[in-house]
């Protein structure tokens, strides 16, 4: 007799508690499972093809963007609108998996220079809340093409041969970061 | 239920099929790839390896490049390099090699073209050098061109691509840790 109980038992020992069941699977394992469907297509399309999910490495950015940190990076910012002024933005190199992260301070037509640190737009100092160290840098101005904006990071304390920052196409922008 | 399973089974045959295809007969775009990965492995060394090994990796180095390779390196705020010859690359690489302790490379983004006769082909690239002891990689866009010669590709000419251009730099008067 003992032999025929053992297997009803085990079923009963292995059943989960209502309430434990209800967490795991919910009250419909079908509708469950087609929420988790919807959940793994929707993920795909998000981070695939709208947002981008970031680290920055290196200290160009410095203190907006601490070396190490994560972000998310609109990949359809940029659909309605072109690219603005103080927006930091992604520019690609040969693909996707290494970009750089800068801040655009030229736009297209414009002429770019700095003098003492100061960038000069067209002649005009740009006001730049965001530059918190000194800058000493002195470039002579470049005059961008129609398509060309000027990026670099907020962090200028090294020399500017040390700091990658320069003319960027219109195509080799990404997206934009939203934080 | 029968024909559904036979469905799958053909699909899954056709699949397979088309598997085994690009295993036996792969693309060049993927003979490139697998290439340009086996040169970033060959360039690579770590600290702890032999001169006798290093002397073979960089000899071993000549073979993904042809006789008349030229190597082009114009990277912003360092003075411009060009190194022509199997023979100048390979001493340039075993240089390069005693003055790092170790170095890994890596080609994480791969964008080839194929010319229209099959023959000759561009792949623009993202080099990310990372140096013993030095905490920030060295990220740099190159492009390759290779030619098919006696049915491998070689690469006969690799120069630096100027993501962010500045026209007006003065270069620093020192020469890049990569090519000294």
């Amino acid at each position: 007799m003992p032999a025929q109980n053992q297997p009803t038992q085990t079923a009963q020992t292995l059943r989960l508690p209502d309430w434990l069941r209800i967490v795991l699977i919910g009250r419909n394992p079908k509708v469950t499972l087609a929420r988790i469907a919807v959940l793994i297509v929707s993920c795909f399309i998000i981070f695939k093809f709208i947002l981008f999910a970031i680290r920055a490495e290196g200290i160009s950015m410095l203190p907006t963007y601490q070396d190490g940190s994560i972000h998310l990076m609109s990949r359809v910012a940029y659909l309605w609108h072109e690219p603005q002024r103080g927006d930091v933005v992604s520019i690609r190199l040969a693909g996707a998996h290494m970009m750089y992260m800068k801040r655009i301070i030229g736009l297209p037509g414009e002429t770019i220079a700095f003098a003492n640190g100061q960038v000069l737009i067209n002649g005009q100092t740009l006001d730049e809340p965001y530059i918190k160290f000194f800058c000493d840098w002195n470039l002579p101005p470049e005059k961008l093409g129609p398509d060309e904006y000027y990026v670099v990071g907020d962090n200028r304390t090294m020399p500017p041969q040390y700091h990658e920052h320069g003319i960027a196409k219109r195509d080799r922008i990404f997206g934009k970061l939203l934080l | 239920m029968k024909i559904i399973f036979r469905l799958v089974l053909a699909a899954a045959l056709v699949a397979l099929g088309i598997w085994l295809w690009t295993v036996l007969f792969p693309s060049p775009e993927k003979v490139i790839r697998k290439r340009l990965t086996e040169l970033a492995r060959t360039v690579s060394f770590s600290p702890n390896e032999g001169n006798l090994a290093r002397l073979a990796d960089a000899e071993n180095l000549a073979f993904f490049f042809s006789t008349n390779i030229e190597v082009n390196i114009d990277m912003p705020g360092h003075e411009r390099h060009v190194f022509a010859g199997r023979e100048e690359i390979t001493q340039a690489v075993l240089a390069a090699r005693s003055a790092v302790s170790g170095l890994d490379v890596k080609f994480p983004d791969i964008v080839v073209a194929i010319a229209p006769d099959k023959q000759s082909a561009v792949a623009d690239l993202t080099v990310e050098a990372n140096i013993s002891n030095e905490r920030d990689p060295i990220v740099q866009e190159m492009k390759f061109t290779l030619h098919k010669t006696d049915g491998k590709w070689l690469v006969t000419r690799v120069e630096t691509v100027r993501t962010l251009s500045i026209l007006n730099f003065e270069p620093l008067r020192f020469p890049s840790i990569v090519l000294t």
